[in-house]
């Protein structure tokens, strides 16, 4: 009897320290497994979008024999932090999105993303994507990750309210102003605005919109934030706001439904927006459109338009790494492309690509040709700097009054960011 | 020598079980809590190896403005937490342990217990929000200019404060009752023949009687105030700017946002030693009061 109990307290001990240790096991991470084709899992913070992906894998299976099995996160930090840790063991990922800017750095410069520079010039080659985008996928001279999405951040506006006060889309910032202002009179709000998260757009617009340089070198850090010309921009803003003309900072309810019940009349977003609009009940071209924002200074020619492009991105050290790398070289094609604006109803980066949205498709040749891109400022923005920016602009928005105390936090985290640069370079 | 054999080999079976318990202690809890600590001193991503800072992430802390504006928004939901629903909870336990049919009035309060934080804080967001249901209910009556509930510091710390506190009073009250219950029958039926009544009755016996429960319902509350952070995540995200951030919601932040995974582990372990201490602090005091009595 107590050699039994012995012997189950002893079978106890080592399977627990057995879990233990498993459970504390696995850094480092093994070499690809060499497949190319079968079952790639792939990870997301656009949890949305799964079923789109869900679609498309029917593609990516008869095409090149790659079926992809999405899991999608819904909560944008528990993602980050899980791609962070799932490099430390030997399941990280043979297909991710990420962001690109300093979260894409940070990644190359600890080797943890395959190279893809040989798929960007075989796609630049064949005509697949535009010399343009390259510059957000590359490091060093060397490019990581290929395009997943690319949107132009513009303004949607409520067809209804623009018919019903008479106003057509605007062509000069002038017009966009005079709108403004003929909406307000008017009882409507002209503009959407809230305090959490979302809170750049509009300051984004104004700087790009009233000098790229300017916009450009508040990311490298070599304009302050507290520069005349900065305050000067900021004080058009607050302007605007004491005229009354942004939605409640407050407010919780979806923009979408916001824009759809008139609580303003313009929002300005990224081009999958409409995606949500159509979700909530709108047509675009009777209840909905949207416009290229025009510069906010006649100066900026050719007009400022703010690009953001998010990555999908091999894990160097993943055992599907060649599987990834491999869906990414269909990726840039023209069939993954056309099935992929067929599934998501985005705009494609891929010239050749067969887009199923007119109005998209039109905006992106019209931007392409008539435009210069910005990066937008959530990716050109330092993760540390950009933290303490949106929380800056969503108090400006919820308590709008002198910009310089607001500018002044930024700088403040600015400062000790390119600090902590400079010293980690030396 | 056999009794001596039997006996190592019953400490050796008996370790043999408890084993697992304190493997899994050791894995789940003093393993992260000694990387946390770890962490504190040191700059991390989350990518590569952690280097060593000293007590740089602790310097650059309590340089930081916006960290002492998070702990006074912390001491305001320690502050908070226990005037609302801890003294509700005991008011509404006094009120109706002693009547007939007490316990249907107390069952409504324990209802939004069922509720988590998240959900009480989505609740709260839409009656509080700005033109939300509460504006609305307020413009019916005439109110045009309502205050801006979630927008002002610190009005949006207290109406969080109340929020939770809708949640909290319950369970509070049924803590209170079982301990006025388990007062003795006999002292107090003294007292009342002795004429106390109504405070003079609460301040001489039942607050004495019920004070080991009250330090134990203190406690706890200090301790669940002290992290708060998903009602508030749920309803501002510590905004407008920082404006109702908490400790909790710092080290989140610092941590996953912005993967200074260094920063956040030290408000992490500051947040830690003010929770230990607060709490022997408190239950030391206690403890040693109620021995008096």
């Amino acid at each position: 009897m107590k050699s039994t109990t012995r012997r189950v307290g002893l079978l106890a001990t080592v399977s627990v320290a057995a879990l233990a240790l498993t459970a504390c096991s696995g850094g480092g991470g093994g070499a690809s497994d060499g497949a190319t084709t079968g079952t790639l899992n792939f990870y997301t913070d656009k949890a949305a979008w799964e079923p789109d992906f869900d679609t498309l894998s029917e593609t990516s299976s008869s095409d090149v024999d790659i079926e992809l099995n999405t899991t999608g996160y819904s909560d944008a930090n528990q993602y980050d932090a899980f791609i962070r840790q799932s490099f430390r063991t030997n399941k990280s990922p043979g297909l991710f999105s990420w962001h690109t800017g300093s979260s894409l750095k940070e990644l190359v410069d600890e080797n943890l993303v395959a190279e893809t520079t040989d798929i960007w010039d075989k796609a630049i080659a064949d005509g697949y994507v535009s010399e343009d985008l390259k510059k957000y996928y590359t490091i060093d001279g060397k490019q990581y990750c290929v395009p997943m999405n690319i949107a132009y951040w513009i303004m949607y506006y409520n067809k209804t309210i623009f018919d019903e006060n008479g106003l057509e889309k605007p062509t000069t910032w002038d017009e966009l102003m005079q709108d403004a202002a003929t909406l307000k009179a008017n009882g409507v709000t002209p503009f959407y605005q809230t305090s959490v998260l979302f809170t750049f757009p509009w300051f984004q617009q104004l700087v790009a919109g009233t000098d790229p340089e300017l916009y450009n070198g508040l990311s490298t850090g070599e304009v302050k934030y507290t520069d005349p010309r900065v305050v000067d921009i900021m004080n058009v803003w607050l302007d605007q706001q004491n005229k009354g003309w942004f939605s409640d900072a407050g407010s919780t309810t979806d923009p979408a439904v916001m824009l759809k019940q008139g609580d303003m009349a313009m929002i300005n977003f990224g081009s999958f927006f409409g995606a949500s609009l159509d979700a909530a009940g709108m047509t675009q071209g009777t209840d909905y459109d949207f416009f290229v924002i025009p510069a906010v200074n006649s100066d900026v020619d050719p007009n400022a338009v703010a690009v953001e492009t998010g990555p999908l991105c091999t894990a160097e050290n993943s055992p599907q790494r060649d599987l990834g790398m491999a869906f990414a070289e269909w990726w840039m094609s023209p069939d993954a492309q056309s099935a992929w604006s067929e599934a998501r109803g985005d705009v494609p980066f891929n010239p050749k690509a067969t887009v199923a949205n007119e109005a998209l498709s039109e905006l992106g040749t019209s931007v392409a040709t008539d435009d210069q891109l910005v990066e937008r400022y959530f990716e050109a923005t330092p993760t540390p700097i950009l933290t303490v920016a949106l929380e800056q602009f969503g108090a400006f928005n919820a308590n709008p009054g002198d910009p310089l105390p607001f500018l002044q936090k930024i700088q403040d985290a600015a400062d000790a960011y390119w600090a902590d640069q400079g010293a980690d370079q030396k | 020598m056999s009794r001596r054999r039997d006996s190592t080999s019953y400490q050796w079976s008996a370790r043999g079980f408890i084993a697992p318990g304190v493997i899994l202690v050791a894995v789940l809890l003093y393993a992260p809590l000694l990387w946390t600590t770890y962490l504190s001193f040191t700059e991390y991503n989350g990518l590569g190896d952690p280097d060593w800072v000293g007590l740089a992430n602790y310097g650059a802390m309590f340089a930081d403005p916006e960290f002492f504006g998070s702990l006074g928004n912390t001491l305001l939901w320690v502050a908070g937490t226990l005037i609302v629903p801890v003294g509700l909870g005991l008011g509404l336990a006094l009120l109706t342990f002693d009547l007939k049919g007490g316990i249907w009035l107390r069952l409504p309060f324990l209802i939004p217990y069922a509720i988590s934080g998240i959900g009480v804080g989505l609740i709260w967001s839409f009656i509080l929000q700005s033109d939300g249901a509460l504006d609305q209910a307020l413009a019916l009556v005439g109110v045009v200019d309502p205050p801006r509930w979630l927008l002002d510091a610190p009005l949006n710390t207290v109406v969080m404060i109340l929020a939770s506190s809708w949640q909290g009073v319950g369970v509070n009250a049924l803590l209170f009752t079982i301990g006025l219950q388990s007062i003795p029958k006999e002292p107090l039926e003294a007292a009342r023949l002795d004429g106390a009544r109504g405070a003079r009755l609460f301040g001489s016996i039942l607050w004495p009687m019920l004070r080991p429960l009250t330090a134990v319902v203190i406690g706890l509350s200090i301790v669940a105030s002290l992290k708060t952070f998903d009602i508030v995540q749920g309803m501002t995200k510590g905004g407008p700017g920082r404006a109702s951030e908490t400790l909790a919601l710092t080290m989140y932040k610092d941590t996953f946002v912005n993967s200074d995974y260094g920063l956040g582990s030290a408000i992490a372990v500051f947040l830690t030693i003010v929770t230990l201490v607060a709490s022997v602090l408190y239950l030391r005091q206690q403890l040693s009061k109620k021995n008096e009595i």
